[in-house]
């Protein structure tokens, strides 16, 4: 117990202090996250939308595919991306491995069904009326797709705070395509990986609590927005 | 003529909800839709508004065949405008939802800004420009959505069930912004309705559904009648079970011609006994039922065949029916309307009538 206490007492001096390498852990955290979580939208939101409104055979089977890959590890994900950009795979070339940009490829491909399976959610929980109300109302398909998008848009950006809280709290991609390389690679959570085989806890119950800060954060937006919604329903 | 329909059908799985082999609908005036929940209203409706496609068939708008393909679909969109019958309104100001037609159809700011009051005003909703759509009661909501309706200045106004769960003094206030979108701005007009009194003080044409099937069964006091004899003094017609009535129309028929008849409700007049005293031509009349309709009362006589007469609440005080009451039904002229029967549609070609048209029929 004392040396949990104790832990957490360092901890809050480490970060009262604004330690130099805490820092630096967090700013590439929330860089790889931030940047993933980008590219992520980008592509999971058009995916999401076209799901939502196109009508084509195997729609159903994509969606299920979707579904599945939520489920999928992110060692596996890790391992899939290594295959691609070690020294051997056909990216190899381009010296990926163990950077963060890697680590973003890596994460891009984790959040990417969860962006696109809640932004389907959100789009399906929009009642058909508006649709039709905004197509009798003279709208083009893309006009109706915008106007759908403004009432889902709480929904929508729920989806995406919920990625972010994914990626920011994930460790296997960002051990094995990053390799937790000091003061370059290293995230949060790898480093409190690293911390705790070290035996040094100090730092890696600081860097626990900034990350639950952030998970709390997240959490707070993403109820927001929820709770936006749902009145919105109403 | 605005719309023609041949051969339409649509079909949900294996049900199908709407199979009309052939209509037509004139231009420019109201037209109302008569039919039970699940008669296909709705489904007719949302055809009209090129919302859906027919399984099958073919609808033409202004003799034009439609195709159904994104392109040729949208520049008949914006000619018509279908309004919900539980209307939903977009996220925001009022003025917003009003604006949403007009931005669509790039008309410039200032212009965007009067047609916008224009309508609020219109349906009596001026002072709700900046209110947020999420805080208007049920008929509120109903008159903003046909003021989003009216303000894109539509050719065509589809209604479904314009008055649904909405209290009797906005049930009014709609339909009397309906006629006046019609008298004024010749917006042709289709509405939904269960109420039989509605259509009948609405529309000049009415159009019967049942089971997804044009009929002509359903609306109050419509008789298949025979032409029993003809004189300067009025027209003998003869009804089911052995019933004859006299009406105050000379007519012109052949003899034995297969008419539809119908007594307008509102017209027909109910004596007490006493009242009826020392006057001619009045039918002994039993009272079988007494409600109340929209503010009004609906009482129904047995003349050998069931008769319906609506009264206003004051008349009906005044009269003090009741139910199992003698009275003696008085037909004046007003109330009868004659038509001559033919096809209600037709199953491959020729001319499509409606089925009843006050209007034409009336002489």
């Amino acid at each position: 117990m004392d040396l949990l206490i104790d832990s957490f007492r360092s901890a809050f001096l480490l970060m009262l202090s604004l330690d130099h390498e805490l820092l630096v852990i967090v700013g590439c955290s929330l860089k790889v996250s931030g940047m993933a979580t980008l590219l992520a939208a980008l592509a999971g939101l058009p995916c999401g939308f076209v799901l939502s409104f196109a009508s084509f055979p195997g729609k159903r089977l994509v969606i299920t595919c979707l579904n599945t890959l939520l489920a999928l590890p992110t060692v596996v994900i890790g391992l899939v991306v290594y295959a691609f950009i070690s020294r051997r795979g056909i990216l190899g070339a381009l010296n990926l491995l163990y950077t963060q940009t890697a680590m973003v490829i890596g994460q891009v491909i984790l959040i990417v069904p969860v962006i696109a399976v809640m932004t389907i959610a959100a789009i399906d929980r929009i009642d058909r009326r508006y649709r039709l109300t905004a197509l009798t109302l003279g709208a083009n398909r893309y006009q109706m797709a915008w106007m759908i998008f403004k009432e889902a848009r709480f929904g929508v950006i729920a989806a995406v705070i919920a990625a972010f809280g994914r990626v920011i709290a994930e460790i296997g991609i960002s051990m094995m395509l990053g390799g937790n390389a000091r003061g370059f690679t290293r995230t949060m959570t790898t480093a409190m990986a690293l911390e705790y085989d070290k035996g040094e806890f100090v730092l890696a119950v600081a860097l626990g609590i900034v990350l639950m800060g952030f998970a709390f954060a997240v959490n707070m937006l993403f109820h927001l927005f929820q709770g936006r919604t749902g009145s919105d329903a109403l | 003529m605005l719309y023609e329909l041949e051969a339409v059908t649509r079909v949900h799985g294996r049900r199908t909800v709407l199979d009309i082999p052939a209509l037509s609908i004139p231009d420019g005036k109201i037209y109302s839709l008569i039919g039970p929940n699940g008669a296909g209203k709705t489904t007719l409706l949302h055809l009209l508004a090129f919302l859906d496609a027919p399984s099958t068939g073919t609808i033409s708008f202004r003799s034009v065949p439609v195709r159904h393909t994104e392109k040729s679909l949208l520049p008949l969109r914006r000619q018509v405008v279908l309004l919900d019958q539980y209307p939903i309104l977009f996220t925001g100001p009022v003025w917003k939802n009003l604006e949403f037609g007009l931005k669509i159809r790039k008309i410039e700011r200032k212009k965007r800004k009067s047609l916008i009051e224009e309508a609020l005003a219109q349906v009596g909703m001026q002072d709700f420009f900046y209110a947020q759509a999420s805080t208007l009661s049920g008929g509120e909501t109903k008159r903003v959505a046909l003021a989003r309706a009216l303000a894109v200045r539509p050719r065509v106004l589809l209604c479904d069930e314009p008055t649904a769960n909405v209290d009797g003094e906005n049930q009014g206030v709609i339909l009397d912004i309906l006629e006046r979108a019609n008298r004024e701005q010749g917006i042709a007009i289709v509405f939904a309705t269960h109420s039989h009194s509605q259509a009948q003080r609405m529309s000049r044409q009415t159009l019967i559904l049942k089971d997804g099937r044009l009929s002509d069964l359903l609306r109050d006091n419509v008789f298949m009648a025979t032409i029993a004899g003809q004189s300067e003094n009025g027209t003998v017609c003869s009804l089911q079970n052995g019933v004859e009535i006299r009406v105050p129309l000379a007519g012109t028929f052949a003899s034995s011609c297969r008419i539809r008849l119908f007594l307008n409700p509102d017209h027909l007049i109910v004596l007490r006994e006493s009242e009826a005293e020392g006057r001619d031509g009045l039918l002994a009349a039993t009272v079988v039922m007494i409600a109340s309709e929209n503010g009004r009362i609906r009482i129904t006589v047995d003349i050998g065949l069931p008769v319906h007469a609506i009264l206003s609440r004051p008349e009906y005080a005044r009269s003090r029916f009741t139910v199992g009451g003698k009275v003696f039904l008085c037909i004046g002229e007003k109330a009868v309307l004659i038509e001559e029967v033919f096809p209600l549609y037709r199953r491959q070609t020729g001319s499509v009538p409606l089925i009843s048209d006050r209007s034409s029929s009336n002489r």
